[in-house]
């Protein structure tokens, strides 16, 4: 060989493989790894979280008029579960389908990690990034509507419920549909949940059937969550929710995992 | 040869929807440690599948796949506690610096904080990348984004690294830089697999060789071994001016591709065609003519056909000056 250079003998970690980092290690630094791969959108994406609190609070207001007080506190409430959900359901999945389509995830599926490391380091990052926008939405809807809010034990726990099953559902859309496609569907859904979904307001106001649909779909769920977090003394959460919620979220969660799974 | 640390005995992986074109058609492979092996073949030949296969992210149709005794087909996430893997695509690490990117992969590989630190800086400084260390690699070329990659894979080796096309983009003095990291990591006894289509550099870093070629391994061996058809040998190449193309017949078969004709004549007729190419250089009928000895790569392009190798084997030329059609 007529290399001459010399490379550096790599003493101590010479080629012994260890055994892989401690799994909950991993997951942290995993999230350590995205997390500072996002860090230069973080700014932006609060941004595009503020718009979306600023516009269904104020944009809403400005739809309906002066809101008696119920619609206020409605407005005021649904804002807050529309930036998470926002969040989970719109970018996580362009995220992850960009990480397909530029060939990131599959180097990461080389690592020596399991694989719902990757979806733990994930979620986690996708529901941390989420709560800046919803602490806004909060503060957009108290000062626009001047509502009492009545905050329960469980809205913290709650809204990282929330943002994790709906980081979870938009995870597993985009693992599972082509990218192309799971591009298309979160442009659809962004109007789903601003428009045709019972965050904003009461879910009588839509048709029979589109009620029926919303039974079964975790977005009225999520907001039940999120609004009797905010204002217990009004709005309860029904157990039917609940079990509706956790049931999209172990579906997700599962159907993600398989996907990481999966082999060619 | 040592046992091997991966070993690979009759791999098939056919992908569906792609008129059922099979990747790979049949592999056997070995890759003793302390050993690189040089994996060639043209674009498509199925390099990058066998390399999927190994790290599972590829289920084989058929086959069986060994790293160090795991079975890497039943057992992917243990054989991917042996492996390391450069994959062919750059990894995009927007937002990291290359040490930070470096160091956060060390880690998660096992590594621990210090030790990585040390190795990061130590590889850095090595491959010439330290005027970029802490850029943010947004702003690096290629040719870093690649050399750092080739950091990530080895800042803790796996007993088997894998190494796709790790010289792509690479200027040509920190190429060198990165040829002597790779014979390293064998000689500190790690088994290497080189996948590569840069035929002329590798011949002078692998121990063994297989050509691959439509999913299937055409030849195997060592450089030496696999040169030898084509000992005494002599490849002439010429550039022909106007279009002249009148060869005598002692040239055997002639390739022309453009301007330029290459073809294969026996050591002894050296002179013979010396003096046939200078006249007709006198003549006009010629800009230029080289006689160089026949080199593992012509051995390479006999092997896998030369209408199929020119794209591939001229590619990524660098230092060697590679001046092909």
């Amino acid at each position: 060989m007529s290399v001459t250079t010399q490379a550096p003998a790599p003493a101590a970690l010479a080629t012994m493989s260890r055994p892989a980092a401690g799994a909950l290690r991993a997951t942290l630094l995993l999230a350590q790894w995205q997390l500072r791969r996002q860090a230069q959108f973080i700014p932006l994406l609060v941004v595009v979280q503020v718009f979306m609190a600023v516009a269904t609070v104020i944009g809403y207001g400005l739809l309906v008029g002066n809101p008696d007080p119920a619609t206020a506190l409605f407005l005021a409430t649904g804002a807050p579960t529309i930036t998470l959900i926002t969040v989970g359901l719109v970018m996580t999945p362009q995220m992850v389908a960009q990480a397909r389509t530029e060939g990131s995830l599959d180097w990461m599926r080389t690592l020596p990690v399991p694989r719902w490391a990757f979806l733990a380091a994930d979620l986690t990052v996708w529901t941390l990034i989420a709560l800046p926008g919803m602490v806004l939405g909060i503060v957009a809807g108290v000062l626009r509507f001047h509502v009492d809010l009545s905050l329960a034990p469980w809205l913290v726990p709650g809204a990282l419920a929330v943002s994790l099953v709906s980081a979870a559902v938009g995870y597993a859309m985009a693992s599972l549909l082509p990218p192309q496609v799971a591009m298309l569907v979160t442009q659809a859904l962004v109007f789903i949940v601003l428009l045709f979904s019972p965050v904003s307001y009461p879910s009588e106001r839509m048709p029979q059937w589109l009620q029926g649909v919303h039974e079964w779909l975790p977005i009225e769920p999520m907001a039940q969550l999120v609004r009797s977090g905010l204002a217990h003394d009004t709005f309860d959460m029904p157990l039917r929710s609940v079990v509706v919620l956790v049931a999209w979220g172990t579906a997700a969660v599962a159907g993600a995992a398989a996907a990481l799974r999966h082999r060619a | 040869m040592a046992e091997a640390m991966l070993s690979i005995r009759g791999l098939r992986k056919t992908y569906r929807g792609r008129n059922g074109a099979r990747a790979n058609d049949g592999i056997d492979l070995d890759v003793a440690p302390g050993t690189v092996v040089g994996l060639l073949g043209h674009n498509g030949a199925g390099k990058t599948t066998l390399v999927n296969q190994v790290v599972g992210i590829v289920r084989p149709d058929e086959g069986s796949i060994m790293v160090d005794g795991v079975d890497a087909v039943a057992q992917p996430h243990l054989a991917r506690a042996l492996v390391s893997v450069q994959a062919q695509a750059n990894v995009p690490i927007t937002g990291l610096t290359p040490r930070r990117a470096v160091e956060l992969v060390g880690r998660i590989r096992g590594g621990d904080r210090a030790q990585v630190r040390g190795r990061t800086a130590e590889l850095l400084e090595s491959l010439d990348l330290m005027p970029w260390a802490d850029t943010p690699s947004q702003k690096v070329s290629g040719g870093v984004a690649r050399l750092t990659a080739f950091a990530m894979t080895t800042v803790v080796p796996g007993r088997l690294v894998v190494l796709d096309e790790p010289t792509n983009d690479v200027d040509p003095v920190r190429r060198r830089l990165l040829w002597s990291h790779i014979r390293t990591l064998a000689d500190d006894g790690a088994a290497v697999l080189l996948v590569t289509h840069n035929v002329r550099e590798a011949e002078r870093v692998v121990d063994h060789l297989a050509v691959l070629d439509q999913g299937r391994v055409v030849a195997a061996g060592t450089p030496a071994d696999l040169a030898a058809d084509v000992q005494g040998a002599l490849t002439v190449e010429l550039d022909l001016a106007n279009g002249w193309r009148d060869f005598p017949t002692s040239l055997g078969e002639v390739a022309v591709v453009g301007q330029r004709a290459v073809a294969q004549v026996d050591a002894t007729h050296a002179a013979e065609v010396v003096a046939w190419a200078q006249a007709h250089v006198e003549a006009g009928h010629l800009e230029r003519y080289a006689l160089v000895p026949a080199s593992l790569e012509d051995v390479y392009v006999q092997l896998v056909g030369p209408e199929r190798t020119a794209a591939a084997v001229g590619a990524p030329a660098g230092d060697e000056g590679e001046d092909h059609r």
